[in-house]
């Protein structure tokens, strides 16, 4: 069946590995994915840990439906203590490596200690080993999976691996699965890269037994169809994630030259529409049908002729908008590197665009960047920072370190010109017009972040009825929603909601494309729970869901609690607040966000949580969702 | 959705209608909203360029498929130019 998939602790320092299975108990409260794992980082870290030190664990693990009949249930999750930002590491890919990860026998892996060497491991059938990786160590992404591949002799393994980032502890390094399959933010290829882990590489043959297969099939084929009939999902189809520059750039939401502009003007030479002149064709990942991965070929530069995959939204942001850079190429090519590399778009680029700004401004020299023009708009530029971030080779170096470290070492006023939360850079969407986004980057678990509770959909202007059917389940809600999506009234209940749907997924190993992400009429809890009862035979009520994902969210917040967060980091730069946008259409100029109403927002969406005015649990809120006893060293 | 223990499977309330189900009878085709008023408009088919006919916004238009028109980007210079005016308005009127 699907839940006899088991956990293994694996110590690199001893060499020791142990299975156990998952009782049905720990199943019921936190399903698998991203849900168990707040589960095993609670209980396997002590406060304080060294996020790059051999007593923090980091978690791999597949959501419980992946690999099943269930659409795109494909995701990867990875978690530990994160070297960037000292809370809630975490990510989330897709691929092929989880749904394999399964049918090797294994749902969830707890590794911890230093190997003395690099090494990998190997999974196959209800096996672990650990193998030297003398001969992959060093090797780009690509490489790394190719040269397993070619040793074993098996093109069906997959592998998820580091790139040179990850060995060189950038803080924001990956983990990458195929072409570009990415486990970005808060940097957990440097914590794989403080372990000598330098890959997974997993293979099975094990088969899971889908609980109830002619239902499981029947309903998805309904899913299918609710998904591929969306416009939405055929824009994605057609053009990837690229899709939603249309909407956000036009509108004036879209962080540029670092955060001094919302819009990046005469910007039709790198529009979605141009890139598909350099792309052939679109792929996906496991259990997919919606392909939004273009494959294309970089056309021009000192890359011209190297196929790659993506890019995504956040790459034109990264790569154009934030550096100011206004040429295909640019993107193309700086997609290609983070991916070859493994690292995060999203931090290089923000990182990128601040030193720009900083050297703008005169804070840094041609001194610190060793002769080279860091203005904003030089493509070139771009692309050598990303060499020497992933090298750590002299401002790349500091860099490297991520938003507040990098603001320490450079000292003078450089930390005002920063973009993050918690420690962690925001992508390039500019939140000053949208209490609801701005709210869901300030209160998520793993700092500044667009996929851990952002209503994406509030910028639709969807009428109120609509709203009101989608967050007015499986827990009634009767207070406000708007369609203003400037507005403050409601949306903290919008985030709160969004931040359920978004864990439950994880739990699952659902794509969040297969959500109301993007898109309002996706499938959620009353769908998940049939495809988990037909699939699993686990039977939960879409509310019971709803549940389980409260009491997962709030675990990652405990355990940011133990490490020292406190109500004024669930804040944004004074940006937000003081420095109104410039640009876009008359809605959007001149708009800040109202420090008194964000406040307000807070305390309400604290309120929907059952915490405290400083963000902690209530006594009754523990008790409520069984967290009252944590950790339990149950599993 | 009524949910019944071990009653999912062929049952009548399996097949209820969902939420997701519900909202999705509202989706349009061959129209989108425009990006400054939110009116959903409806281009001439295969049209490059299409003016908001409620508020003068001018918007270019790509079709991912002959049913879906999308925004690819603003003709810059009709937007800039009525946004500067409404902004200068409203300026004129103390907002
Ligand atoms: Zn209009």
């Amino acid at each position: 069946m699907a839940l006899n998939r088991k956990i293994a602790y694996i110590d690199l320092s001893s060499g020791k590995v142990e299975t156990k299975p998952i009782s049905m108990e720990m199943r019921k409260k936190y399903l698998g994915g991203r849900g168990l794992d707040a589960y095993l980082l609670y209980n396997n870290t002590k406060a304080g840990v060294d996020p790059l030190g051999p007593d923090n664990v980091c978690l791999v693990s597949a959501g419980i439906l992946v690999g099943t009949l269930a659409s795109a249930t494909a995701r990867t999750h990875i978690a530990g203590k994160s070297p960037l930002t000292g809370y809630f590491g975490s990510t989330n890919m897709g691929g092929f490596f989880a749904p394999e990860m399964r049918w090797a026998g294994f749902d969830h892996l707890v590794i911890r200690g230093k190997a003395e060497k690099p090494v990998y491991l190997w999974i196959h059938n209800g096996e672990i080993e650990i193998r030297d990786a003398k001969d992959i160590w060093g090797k780009g992404v690509r490489d790394t999976q190719s040269i397993i591949r070619e040793e074993m002799g098996d093109r069906e393994i997959k592998v998820m691996t580091i790139g040179i980032a990850g060995e060189n502890l950038v803080r924001y390094a990956n983990v990458m699965t195929e072409i570009k399959n990415s486990g970005g933010r808060t940097g957990m290829g440097a914590l794989l890269g403080s372990k000598n882990l330098k890959a997974i590489a997993v293979r099975g043959t094990l088969d899971i037994k889908i609980e109830h297969p002619v239902e499981a099939l029947e309903y998805n084929k309904q899913i299918i169809s609710q998904i591929t009939s969306a416009k939405v999902s055929q824009e994605q189809g057609r053009l990837g994630t690229l899709f939603i520059w249309g909407a956000t750039n036009s509108q004036g939401l879209v962080r540029t030259r670092n955060f001094q502009l919302n819009q990046m003007e005469d910007s039709d030479g790198i529009e979605p529409e141009t890139f598909e002149d350099s792309a052939f064709g679109m792929t996906g990942c496991f259990g997919c049908q919606v392909h939004c991965r273009a494959k294309y070929i970089i056309p021009d530069g000192d890359y011209k002729g190297t196929y790659d995959e993506g890019p995504e939204y956040t790459s034109i942001g990264a790569f154009a908008a934030e550096p100011g850079c206004t040429d295909l190429t640019t993107i193309l090519t700086g997609n290609h590197l983070v991916n070859d590399y493994g690292m995060d778009t999203l931090e290089i680029g923000s990182m990128i665009a601040w030193a720009m700004e900083l050297y703008e401004k005169g804070i840094l020299t041609d001194k610190d960047t060793d002769g080279l023009d860091l203005s904003f708009g030089n493509e070139k530029a771009v692309i050598e920072m990303i060499h020497r971030i992933a090298h750590r080779e002299g401002l790349g170096d500091i860099l490297a370190e991520g938003p507040l470290r990098a603001a320490e070492k450079i000292g003078k006023d450089s930390i005002r010109y920063q973009v993050h939360v918690k420690g962690m850079s925001n992508l390039h969407s500019d939140e000053r017009p949208t209490p609801a986004l701005a709210l869901g980057i300030a209160t998520a678990s793993r700092g500044s972040d667009h996929l851990r509770s952002r209503p994406a959909i509030d910028l639709y202007h969807l009428p109120e009825a609509v709203l009101r059917q989608i967050y007015s389940q499986p827990v009634a809600y009767e207070g406000p929603l708007t369609s203003d999506y400037t507005d403050y009234e409601g949306k903290s209940w919008q985030v709160f909601w969004q931040e359920m749907c978004y864990m439950a997924v994880d739990c699952l190993g659902i794509c969040k494309y297969h959500t109301i992400f993007l898109g309002p009429n996706f499938p959620n809890f009353e769908e998940w729970s049939k495809l988990l009862y037909y699939n699993t035979g686990l039977e939960l009520t879409p509310l019971e869901i709803w549940t389980i994902a409260e009491r997962t969210n709030d675990l990652e917040r405990m355990f940011n609690l133990r490490e020292g967060l406190a109500r004024s980091d669930d804040w944004l730069v004074d940006a937000y607040f003081d420095e109104p946008t410039k640009l876009g259409i008359p809605l959007i100029r001149d708009r800040v966000i109202d420090r008194d109403k964000f406040k307000q927002m807070i305390d309400e969406f604290y309120a929907f949580h059952g915490w405290d005015e400083q963000g902690k649990l209530k006594p009754e809120t523990l008790k409520r969702l069984g967290l009252d006893k944590e950790p339990s060293h149950l599993l | 959705m009524v949910w019944r223990r071990g009653r999912l499977i062929l049952s009548e309330e399996s097949r209820q209608e969902t939420t997701s189900e519900r909202t999705a009878r509202g989706r349009t085709h061959g129209a989108f909203r425009c990006l400054n008023c939110f009116e959903r408009i409806v281009p001439p088919e295969k049209a490059e360029s299409y003016k908001c006919p409620k508020c003068g916004f001018e918007w270019r238009v790509s079709w991912p498929s002959p049913t879906i028109p999308r925004i690819r980007g603003p003709v810059w210079e009709t937007n800039r130019r009525l946004t500067d005016e409404i902004m200068a308005k409203e300026k004129g009127q103390g907002k």
